[in-house]
């Protein structure tokens, strides 16, 4: 956007410089300039930005990853190879020797290979084709709202370079989508529900329209239900349990993001299910997270009032209490004063 | 003067003892949302946290175990299999090794799959090791966070329904923590600064910034009149006077050729300690500053366990295997909440398995521990010291 912007800026000097027209273009292009950056602030816009900014996310870490696939798949193909002479030098000792000691053996060779790919896992070898496009969507998702599954991570050096700089200036954006999708969808929530509300209770009389303050038990509900809805689609579609898949979609929302359960991380799926899936699941929590913030916006305004009543009540309370000590301290001075005089 | 003590005595003994009860709740109450209350309830519900944990997960053998090991004597058999077919025919080294790697390929993606759920790579070892009281407190640490390493996970049902209700609850928990905790540092960072930094008390200093400060103020007032009026008022920091003894400065009769100057720096002085506003790039200065702190910090606690156990081996190799770039990695992916988990204190060492190493584990664990609880803390007060700077 800021390349678009200088060249917009430099043409126009240009263009000032050869034709002095009637209105001045500079100033025309300024205005177009302003208009724009208003717009990316609005709702759309930002929703427009976040994703925009993933999908250069996505595809810049398939781009970086790709190339640190290659060194692991050597190792893992360098091990497998070694433990397949073991294997060899195992199935010629016991030769003869009937099922059940070779089959010792070869679990004992099977036991250290397995150790040795676990290893190797660890420090990082991803099957073939992980970084597909939706999951380096995804990747980039929980980056910048600060999920983090973790059930892919960058290898490579630039890899983690790029993730800390991508966070850095994801993280700034994701909260300002978080702000104004909140905001939005509070409002849209709050026409609906006053709109519900003035229906229900149209028939006693015509009331001034008061303000209508959402209850924090109705955003509740709303985020139950989107939550029961994940799990119910999650569950069909990964054979999960139902636990599990509340599991998934609460951990999810709260932005924990453990990574031990992730729609589409199985290897024996089939690819191309796996990815829609991805997509969906990208949907699924970018929306989730909107609707978050407008519980968070919505209870808000209830806590506030709340607490403003509270804070009244107890102003109150103090100062019964303040004056009915005196009352009592001045009547048992009065008798003391008694007693002594 | 007896029947006076008496006579107090009744009305302590007449006091109703609920009246009391509940003056006591409510100064537990008011304790418990002060600053120290509130690091207390945060420390004391995560170790509540792992103690639930510990308790629920720790005495389970993994299940994942048997199907690794099923799943191992089948391939056993397959390559049984193989060898008996090729038995048959004449063993030949080439056809073998090419048989072979495509049911160690097979084999291969099985294992990755299983440890992708967590397996990692050893039979006999339930998970009790890995729910020590150190890696439990951290997991209540990360669910409270949000960070969520995931190196650790609840494998048993109830586990998981007590981690949703916990989080549920914790997190507004440790909201409330970091933004009472990130007001007071604020604070309190704000006046070290005021006073250190822009040397509030050195007068010379003060008096001559003043003076600077009046003569620009009196030249916008003449281009804008509108805006110095607003900016003369200023109502909202006037409250912050109050809370912080702030050492006056008489800027004395030095300046007495007119009187509206020393009025001004007075008035100036009074309440501009909270109304500092610190510069950005010192907070983010500190921000990276800790980050880096850390990295000082992981050698060293590398080298303190390995003074403890005696020169271990694997210990160099823990060292080498965090350089520069994955510490400061770690930290910002911790301190930024994302936490994927790929890099945590101590994952080395469970990779080998060795339960000699455990207390050395569970150092690492607290340190960890402390280090997040102090980072998102000094997250909070930078966030907060950045808000003056928001319009």
């Amino acid at each position: 956007m800021e390349g678009r912007d200088k060249y917009h800026r430099g043409s126009s000097r240009s263009r000032g410089s050869s034709s002095a027209s009637d209105v001045d273009p500079r100033e025309k292009i300024k205005e177009c300039c302003r208009k724009l950056i208003a717009f990316m602030c609005t709702q759309v816009g930002v929703g427009a930005l976040v994703f925009g900014y993933t999908l250069i996310g996505a595809v810049t870490f398939m781009h970086i990853e790709e190339k640190g696939q290659d060194t692991k798949e050597d190792e893992m193909n360098r091990t497998r190879a070694e433990f397949s002479v073991k294997l060899y030098r195992a199935a010629l000792k016991t030769n003869g020797d009937g099922i059940n000691i070779f089959s010792r053996e070869t679990d004992k060779v099977l036991q250290e290979y397995q150790v040795a790919v676990v290893g190797i896992f660890q420090h990082g070898y991803d099957p073939q084709d992980a970084w597909t496009f939706p999951a380096a969507l995804m990747f980039s998702l929980s980056i910048i709202t600060m999920i983090g599954y973790g059930n892919m991570v960058p290898r490579t050096p630039y890899g983690r370079l790029a993730t800390v700089i991508y966070a850095v200036f994801g993280i700034p954006l994701y909260i300002l989508y978080f702000m104004n999708v909140g905001d939005a969808l509070a409002g849209c929530f709050r026409c609906v529900y006053r709109w519900m509300y003035n229906c229900s209770t149209e028939n006693n009389e015509e009331d001034p329209p008061k303000r209508v303050i959402v209850p924090s038990t109705a955003c509740l509900w709303v985020i139950a239900a989107y939550v029961l809805t994940g799990a119910v689609m999650f569950g069909a579609w990964e054979r999960w349990n139902f636990l599990d898949s509340i599991y998934f979609c609460v951990t999810s929302l709260c932005k924990l993001g453990f990574g031990d359960l992730v729609p589409g991380s199985s290897i024996d799926a089939s690819n191309h299910a796996n990815q829609t899936k991805l997509v969906i699941n990208f949907v699924y929590i970018a929306f989730g997270l909107g609707l978050v913030a407008m519980c968070y916006n919505l209870m808000r305004e209830e806590i506030r009032e709340k607490v403003k009543e509270v804070r009244e009540d107890f102003t109150q309370c103090l100062e019964d209490t303040r004056v009915r000590l005196m009352e009592s301290c001045n009547r048992c001075r009065g008798i003391e004063d008694d007693v002594i005089y | 003067m007896e029947r006076r003590r008496s006579v107090r005595r009744q009305r302590r003994y007449k006091r109703p003892w609920y009246k009391k009860l509940k003056e006591y709740v409510r100064q537990f109450l008011a304790f418990l949302f002060s600053n120290v209350g509130i690091i207390c309830l945060v420390v004391g519900y995560t170790i509540a946290g792992s103690f639930i944990f510990q308790s629920i997960e720790s005495h389970r053998i993994l299940e994942i175990n048997g199907e690794v090991w099923r799943n191992r004597s089948l391939y056993a058999q397959k390559l049984y299999n193989v060898t008996m077919q090729l038995n048959a025919k004449v063993m030949d080294k080439e056809t073998f090794h090419k048989d072979v790697m495509s049911v160690l390929e097979d084999y291969q993606k099985i294992i990755v799959n299983f440890s992708r759920r967590g397996y990692d790579g050893n039979d006999d070892r339930d998970s009790s090791a890995q729910w020590s009281f150190a890696g439990a407190f951290l997991y209540s640490l990360t669910v409270i966070t949000t960070i969520g390493y995931g190196n650790i996970f609840p494998r048993t049902p109830q586990g998981k329904i007590t981690t949703i209700v916990y989080a549920i609850i914790g997190m507004p928990l440790f909201l409330l923590y970091l933004s009472n905790i990130g007001d007071i540092m604020a604070r309190s960072f704000k006046w070290i600064y005021a006073n250190l930094c822009l040397c509030r008390w050195c007068p010379g200093v003060a008096k001559r910034r003043a003076e600077r400060r009046m003569r620009r103020e009196h030249r916008l007032s003449l281009e804008y009149g509108s805006e110095s009026d607003e900016e003369d008022s200023q109502p909202s920091s006037q409250p912050w006077e109050i809370s912080i003894p702030v050492p006056q400065l008489q800027p004395g009769g030095s300046i007495a050729s007119d009187g509206a100057v020393t009025s001004y720096t007075e008035g100036d002085e009074s309440y501009d300690v909270q109304s500092v506003t610190v510069p950005l790039t010192i907070c983010l200065l500190i921000m990276v500053g800790y980050e880096n702190k850390k990295n000082c910090k992981v050698s060293a606690s590398s080298s303190v366990s390995r003074y403890i156990c005696g020169g271990a081996l694997l210990f160099c190799k823990w060292e080498d295997y965090w350089s520069f770039l994955d510490a400061s990695y770690f930290c910002f992916i911790s301190l930024s909440t994302i936490g994927f988990g790929d890099l945590v204190p101590g994952d080395k060492i469970y990779g080998r398995g060795v339960d000699f190493y455990k207390d050395v584990l569970e150092l690492s664990f607290v340190f960890c521990s402390i280090y997040l609880m102090l980072g998102m803390a000094l997250i909070a007060m930078c966030f907060n010291l950045m808000q003056t700077w928001a319009p």
